[in-house]
């Protein structure tokens, strides 16, 4: 019995890390060139790191980038209330 | 009710309504992102919705990288103004004219630093602009590489908060930006994301100080 809950145990392990590794590849496609679109914007890179965050994380970098004020400039002119 | 909500959601592939509502909010965030950056607004919504497609979202992916390496149309309005036509060699560098500035700016105080060759330059944007020569003429403005490939001068620096561009003099030499040549007839370039400046046989790293 304890070794049929071992093995069911290092299963469950094994799964969990697969998950998480194919998470972070995938995460490490969009994270590259966010950063570099974070550069560019005038923010630090390191804030392409929130695609590490399950599920929310693509949002929350675009809502940097879409809500925030570029600190490097804007190529639309700020219009009022926007 | 004869608009059955259930069936069009279907018939997009989309298996709820908190899915549209992300779709939608994504296509927005993603046009703003697109505006800003000098592209028009559709094109970034459409490379959201391109995730409705058979393919899925492997083309917004590869957008994405498109995106983030190719030249945007805002830093050459950015630049624009202050193109110079080249100059001939032995000529006084025609008067530097600064960046214009960005229009909101929470401005990075840190300078910048181009080293390589065995020298490192130091510079902010206390000036609008310096002159990259290989051998000094007296300026105040001026950034001295020592080598023999390097002209007199040879490429401006210009400076704005948080930004940089560079202009090619045109110099025999040649000047590189990340491996790729800048001529002169290209005016100021927006390196403020470059990593390495090639000026002659003079390899320079560029990062903040």
């Amino acid at each position: 019995m304890m070794t049929v809950i071992g093995w069911l145990i290092g299963l469950s392990m094994f799964a969990l890390m697969a998950i998480l590794v194919v998470h972070v590849l995938f995460a490490l496609l969009l994270i590259v060139p966010s950063w570099r679109i974070f550069e560019r914007a005038g923010y630090s890179g390191l804030l392409s790191l929130f695609h590490l965050v399950p599920a929310i994380g693509p949002f929350i970098v675009m809502a940097i980038l879409a809500f925030g004020d570029w600190p490097t400039g804007e190529g639309r002119p700020k219009q009022a209330g926007s | 009710m004869g608009f059955d909500v259930a069936a069009v959601l279907g018939l997009f592939g989309l298996t709820s309504a908190f899915a549209l509502v992300a779709l939608v909010l994504a296509g927005w965030m993603c046009w703003r992102i697109a505006e800003k950056a000098g592209l028009p607004g559709w094109a970034g919504a459409a490379a959201i919705l391109l995730t409705l497609t058979g393919i899925g979202s492997l083309i917004s992916l590869i957008l994405l990288w498109v995106f983030a390496f190719m030249r945007w149309p805002r830093d050459s309005v950015a630049l624009a103004g202050a193109a110079h036509a080249p100059m001939p060699s032995g000529m006084a560098p025609p008067a530097p004219t600064a960046l214009p500035p960005p229009p909101r700016v929470l401005a990075d105080r840190r300078g910048w630093m181009l080293s390589g060759g065995g020298v490192t330059l130091r510079f902010d944007d206390s000036r609008a602009a310096y002159t990259l020569t290989g051998v000094a003429a007296g300026g105040p403005d001026e950034l001295v590489l020592a080598d023999p490939s390097v002209g007199q001068p040879h490429a401006r620096l210009l400076t704005a908060a948080g930004r940089i561009g560079l202009q090619d003099l045109g110099s025999p030499g040649g000047t590189y930006i990340d491996g790729a040549r800048l001529l002169p007839a290209h005016g100021p370039r927006d390196i403020t994301a470059a990593r390495t400046l090639t000026l002659g046989n003079v390899e320079l790293a560029l990062s903040r100080t």
